[in-house]
């Protein structure tokens, strides 16, 4: 394939990254979200369009490591990338313990909310065995959750926080 | 008590849930031949239409349909209590989120590119935006833009005013508060191929949708099908139809499942919202602080079309009558007008809420006046249990209104919170009371169903119509049915919200937990004879030593059967028990009858208001809740949580003002709601002194918490700051206005 | 293993964007003025602000943050040099930033929200007058800024003044300001994740006081009551009252309530850099 010296307008360009442990190549747009990436992909449910402009986080997804909205990503900036969302993240201690907690604690209604606000805190959760000093509620407040008012999520950040203060 | 969550009692369908495999309405982008769907919204909010062009959208890339008003098959209209909002409009747009037409195509970005080429010509007519003078303007509809008036009266107003010692009047505001639930409006359409459809979307009422629906898209009833599908929030919202038409006559025209899901800024600009209230009321009282009379005149607005406005209208006035008080005399009115200001409908305390922060700010007005501890104030009026409503009905109350109150006195929010070393912050302790009825209301038919059966796996399979956004409903009949039958989790399928199934009514008004556990008690039983008639039959046992257990059937301690061996050798047919009940009303055709099944609650608010820009946080919340049984803990909680925290948004931050007839806010950014860190830490008490003989020991907690939240907010922010907000949400500013104002007059 | 992704539908109207990744800031200079095209940094910005209005630019310069001098922080003689691409969860975490601007990395706590943060520049948030302009500005940074006439250095405040569509922001540079005492103050519409409605920085420099503000009214340096306060004998005396009134009024901060807000958050901050707290 030629490749233009001028990109045509609509030229779509391979992205190429990680999904979840599988390499996965794309040719998009290259302003395409990430978020459409993975929703169109057919096999991603767990990032959802709530709001497209980065303020509700059901979009949260990590990428290279890190919580992102994934509706503020640009094709562009995935290529060579790692992208995990929950779908991936089964097997994941942190993920594991996150999870658990969350559902233990009913932190939870309709759940739309909640693939990105365990996302988030499995980011939080890396952060702070980085050594890093992260506070949990603090690594939420990008998620916002209309059903709960947030109570079981407090209760559950206060049984991680116990955990992780343990270890 | 206090109610714990009761850690571990994780719920059906709660893994699929956080691993986001839960497949809501909008996550059904596998089907073979999927399109997917848009619609053309007014540019106005009001305007004719004079012409709608659609050839050019037709010859866009990827478009396989364009309909218009002409295309819809059946009647153009829909609405739960009046029909009257076209489908797609035929000659005249009222609001800057009507539908004028739809497209599918092959992918989104195709529609709405086809959506930008489709021609219209409006021609603007005045644009109705004030409520307060809208029945003085052009009507929307028929002859006037008063949709309805309603009042309800006791005893002689004027003269009960003439004998009280003290008399306060104000006028309080309501937002326009907006559902915002995380999961837009959206679903699919599937074309059956017998000329039928099957709807996949978020929505309250599987059947009512149906019944609409066949008559929008020209059908037979029996040709739409709704399927429960998981949604992503609803409170209300997603009551009236939404998407479901477009996307139903799209799919009739293409032949292909059409999959609509609007964005937020679409979210925002068409869907219903809370009826903004603006009221005076005005109360007196005796030299002994006896509530004597009460007036209330009030004006709300319902935007372009009717919707459940009418209904909220009639539950604002109940909840205006100051329904835990006994109050001589009274008199309260209340208009509903149209306007071009979007569309107001069903909210999570429907009207009632509105009322009860005016009432309750009332009262604390009333207790300031008489130099009255305003607990006492209430004390000295609040009703017993023996006493009737105040419209004069039978009231089934789970406990004594004085019990709720002097729990709330007792709560630990009243000690003063240690102040900042700056003295930045104005701390202050206020509290609130509300009641709540059960069951839809005056004159709109209640009814209920549900099923048990067994399956041919051997499952007990329990199947209601109502829809779950998220409210736990399963988790609740799971329990309930494993105290009666003695089962386990384990053996229960619980089936939601298909129209083929049982019709429960709408999941709404918080009367979905009374029904189940009404159609549970006389179900259970019923099934629970058939199947030990069965076993007896097949173990030769008498069946009176038979009863049903975890896992299977059991008899001198063990089990004898197993629910899996009775399907396979029994006849599971003959397991499948239906019943319908109708919601409890009062006895005798005691009027009104959604207000028989009372609840109550009393919040306790601590806030700390920043002396500096007039900012406030809610830093605590302390519920005491009267609301009958609980059956399902982490439930009940959340439900009181949820809806405590929507009504702080209320309070602080959220509405959705206009201009023009334009809403000023379009997305998450602008419409603000609570963050992780905006949330107080709450506690909730159970007060249950259901008697044992209650035939309903199960209330619906659904709106509780909501109701009491905002005046005792602002209860709070007055013990903080001596000043009184009125008007909602609380704006900092005045708030800061007000503090410098008395700053001044103190120095 | 490769896989190909199906079915991709995008919902908005981005496929006609284009996006250019020079190899270099000179390239990236020179395509932004071939193309009349912006720049993208995180995006952060760019994005919602394009799909509300849907009206997006037919091309973007995607600047890289492995250029030199793009990324990370450097303690030299002259101060601290930021790099315009280092994001803001990343300048939260410097250890530089707590011994130069202690307040900083709690307050960024109250700016946007955490995956924002991550994707999000500081030098996006100064151009796009966010709430770290109004520090910049009154730390007196000195931008570094790259164009087609080439490479200079000046005042933040200038370079707002007479920024040129190619202006490309290599990082800034801020002054030593180790022992000086800073204060900070964001007021939105709640407590976190909130759109600003003000933000407020107070810097005192052991001899002089520095207040700017960004937000609803645009970003500002308060020059006169800077001169008021300084003139003063003793900083926490009182209210700076009508002074900042005037000087807000006059600047596009139009709300009332907000300037009364303003006048008392400025109260504050100054009483806070007074008492060294
Ligand atoms: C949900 C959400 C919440 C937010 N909350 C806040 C908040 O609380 N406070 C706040 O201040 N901001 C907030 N923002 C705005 C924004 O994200 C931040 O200001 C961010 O730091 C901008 O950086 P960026 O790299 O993403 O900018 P971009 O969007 O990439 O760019 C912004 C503008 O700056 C230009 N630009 C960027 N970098 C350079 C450069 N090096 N040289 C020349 N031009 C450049 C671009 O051309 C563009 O015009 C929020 C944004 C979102 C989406
Ligand atoms: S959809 Fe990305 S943050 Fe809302
Ligand atoms: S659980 Fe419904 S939005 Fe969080």
């Amino acid at each position: 394939m030629t490749r233009h010296t001028q990109p045509e307008p609509c030229a779509p360009e391979q992205v190429t990254f990680e999904l979840n442990g599988d390499v996965i190549s794309q040719w998009v747009s290259p302003a395409t979200t990430l978020l459409d990436i993975l929703r169109g992909s057919g096999r991603i449910t767990s990032a959802r369009a709530g709001c497209r402009i980065g303020r509700c986080g059901a979009c949260t997804v990590l990428l290279n490591g890190q919580a992102v909205p994934g509706c503020l990503v640009m094709a562009w900036q995935v290529s060579g990338g790692t992208v995990e969302t929950v779908e991936g993240l089964a097997e994941d201690p942190d993920f594991v313990q996150v999870r658990d907690a969350l559902a233990t604690e009913s932190a939870l209604q309709c759940g739309y909310c909640t693939p990105g606000i365990a996302v988030s805190l499995v980011s939080g959760l890396r952060q702070q065995q980085n050594g890093d000093v992260v506070d949990l509620e603090e690594a939420v407040t990008g998620n916002l959750c209309r059903c709960t008012g947030y109570g079981g999520l407090k209760r559950a950040i206060a049984v991680l926080t116990e955990a992780s203060s343990e270890t | 008590m206090e109610l714990k969550p009761q850690p571990g009692m994780a719920g059906t369908g709660v893994l699929e849930r956080i691993e986001g495999r839960f497949g809501y309405a909008t996550d059904q982008h596998h089907l073979p031949g999927l399109l997917h769907g848009a619609i053309l919204r007014s540019r106005h909010a009001h305007a004719r239409l004079l012409r709608v062009d659609t050839s050019r959208a037709r010859l866009m890339p990827g478009v396989r349909a364009v309909v218009t008003a002409a295309d819809v098959p059946g009647l153009n209209r829909f609405g739960i209590v009046v029909r009257d909002q076209p489908v797609l409009c035929e000659d005249r747009v009222r609001y800057e989120g009507d539908a004028i037409a739809a497209v599918a195509a092959d992918t989104v970005e195709q529609a709405r590119a086809a959506l930008e080429v489709i021609d219209v010509d409006y021609a603007p007519l005045a644009v109705v935006d004030q409520a307060e003078t809208a029945e003085q303007m052009s009507p929307l509809h028929g002859e006037s833009n008063l949709l309805a008036r309603e009042a309800f009266e006791r005893g002689d107003t004027d003269a009960a005013f003439a004998r009280c010692e003290v008399i306060v009047e104000h006028h309080y505001q309501t937002p326009r508060q907006m559902h915002a639930f995380m999961e837009t409006e959206g679903g699919v359409a599937i074309p059956d191929n017998n000329g039928g459809v099957i709807f996949r979307v978020g929505c309250q009422s599987g059947h009512r949708d149906a019944e609409q629906l066949a008559d929008i898209l020209g059908l037979k009833p029996s040709q739409v099908t709704v399927e429960a599908t998981p949604t992503g929030g609803a409170f209300g919202g997603k009551d009236e139809l939404t998407i479901q038409p477009a996307a139903g006559i799209l799919a009739l025209q293409t032949g292909s499942p059409v999959l609509i899901h609007l964005d937020r800024f679409e979210s925002c600009r068409t869907g219903i919202k809370r009826h903004p209230v603006s009221m005076i009321m005005t109360t007196g009282c005796d030299r002994q602080g006896r509530i004597l009379a009460h007036r209330v005149d009030a004006l709300l607005d319902t935007g372009a079309y009717a919707s459940l406005g009418p209904a909220v209208l009639e539950n604002f006035l109940d909840h205006a009558t100051a329904p835990l008080y006994r109050i001589e005399a009274y008199s309260v009115s209340g208009r509903l007008v149209y306007t071009n200001n979007g569309v107001s409908g069903a909210f999570r305390g429907f009207g009632g809420n509105q009322a009860t922060f005016a009432v309750e700010s009332q009262i604390d007005a009333l207790a300031e006046k008489l130099a009255m501890c305003p607990m006492e104030l209430r004390r000295i009026n609040l009703r017993t249990v023996d006493e009737p409503g105040s419209r004069g009905q039978v009231v089934r109350w789970t406990a004594p209104p004085s019990n709720v109150l002097a729990e709330a006195g007792a709560s630990p929010l009243w000690a003063p919170a240690g102040s900042d070393l700056r003295r930045r912050w104005l701390t202050g302790t206020g509290m609130a009371m509300g009641a709540q009825g059960n069951g839809l209301g005056d004159g709109l038919p209640d009814s209920g169903g549900g099923r048990v059966s067994l399956t041919a796996e051997g499952r007990i399979r329990l199947e209601f119509g109502f829809s779950d956004y998220g409210q736990n409903l399963a988790e609740a009949i799971t329990c309930l049915v494993c105290e009666t039958l003695g089962c386990v989790a384990g053996d229960i399928d619980v089936v939601l919200g298909n129209s083929r199934g049982p019709d429960s009514g709408p999941t709404s008004a918080s009367r979905s937990s009374v029904l189940i556990h009404g159609v549970l008690a006389d179900i259970l039983p019923r099934w629970n004879d058939c199947v030990r008639d069965q076993a007896a039959a097949l173990t030769g046992l008498p069946r009176d030593q038979l009863h049903s257990g975890p896992g299977g059937l059991f008899a001198g301690g063990r089990q004898v059967l197993s629910y899996r061996e009775l399907a396979e050798k029994g006849q599971p047919e003959q397991t499948l028990i239906d019943a319908s009940q109708a919601f409890p009303v009062a006895p005798e055709g005691n009027q009104p009858v959604g207000r028989y099944l009372q609840l109550q609650i009393s919040t306790v608010a601590r806030v700390a208001v920043d002396r500096l820009t007039g900012r406030v946080r809610v830093t605590d919340l302390h519920h005491i809740t009267a609301a009958g049984r609980v059956i399902y803990p982490p439930g009940y909680l959340g439900q009181i949580e949820g809806a405590a925290i929507m009504g702080l948004g209320m309070a602080l931050s959220e509405d959705m003002p206009t201009r023009q007839g334009h809403y000023l806010a379009d997305n998450l950014d602008q419409y603000i709601i609570p963050t992780m860190q905006d949330v107080p830490d709450q506690r909730v008490d159970v007060l249950d002194n259901t008697p044992t003989t209650d035939r309903f020991p199960v209330r619906g907690v659904g709106e509780l918490g909501i109701e009491a939240v905002a005046p005792a907010i602002c209860s709070a922010i007055e013990a903080a700051t001596g000043i009184r907000v009125r008007h909602l949400p609380v704006d900092a500013g005045y708030l800061l206005a007000e503090l410098c104002a008395q700053e001044e007059t103190c120095s | 293993m490769s896989d190909s992704l199906s079915n991709l539908n995008p919902v908005t109207a981005r496929r006609a964007i284009r996006v250019l990744r020079p190899d270099s800031p000179d390239q990236a200079v020179s395509l932004a003025r071939q193309f009349s095209a912006s720049y993208t940094a995180g995006g952060t910005w760019l994005q919602p602000t394009h799909e509300r209005d849907q009206c997006w630019p037919e091309t973007l310069v995607a600047l890289n943050s492995s250029w030199p001098g793009f990324r990370g922080l450097d303690a030299g003689p002259n101060g601290l040099t930021v790099g315009a691409l280092t994001s803001l969860a990343e300048l939260a975490r410097q250890a530089l930033i707590r011994d130069y601007l202690p307040p900083l990395a709690m307050f960024l706590n109250r700016v946007a929200g955490p995956g924002v943060r991550t994707l999000g520049t500081v030098g996006g948030n100064l151009i796009v007058g966010g709430d770290l302009s109004a520090l910049a500005m009154a730390l007196d940074v000195r931008v570094d800024v790259i164009n087609h006439t080439g490479e200079r250095a000046l005042p933040f405040s200038r370079w707002l003044r007479e920024r040129a569509s190619d202006d490309l922001l290599r990082g800034f540079t801020i002054p030593d300001c180790r022992g000086w005492r800073i204060s900070l103050e964001k007021l939105g519409y709640r407590e976190r994740f909130s759109p600003t409605r003000a933000t407020l920085a107070c810097v005192h420099d052991g001899d002089r006081v520095r207040l700017a503000v960004s937000g609803e009214g645009g970003l500002l340096r308060l020059v006169a009551t800077e001169t008021f306060v300084n003139d003063r004998a003793d900083l926490a005396s009182g209210d700076v009252g009508a002074v900042i009134d005037r000087e807000l009024a006059a600047h596009g901060w139009q709300d009332a309530h907000l300037r009364m807000a303003l006048r008392r958050m400025t109260t504050e901050l100054l009483s806070e850099v007074a008492l060294g707290t």
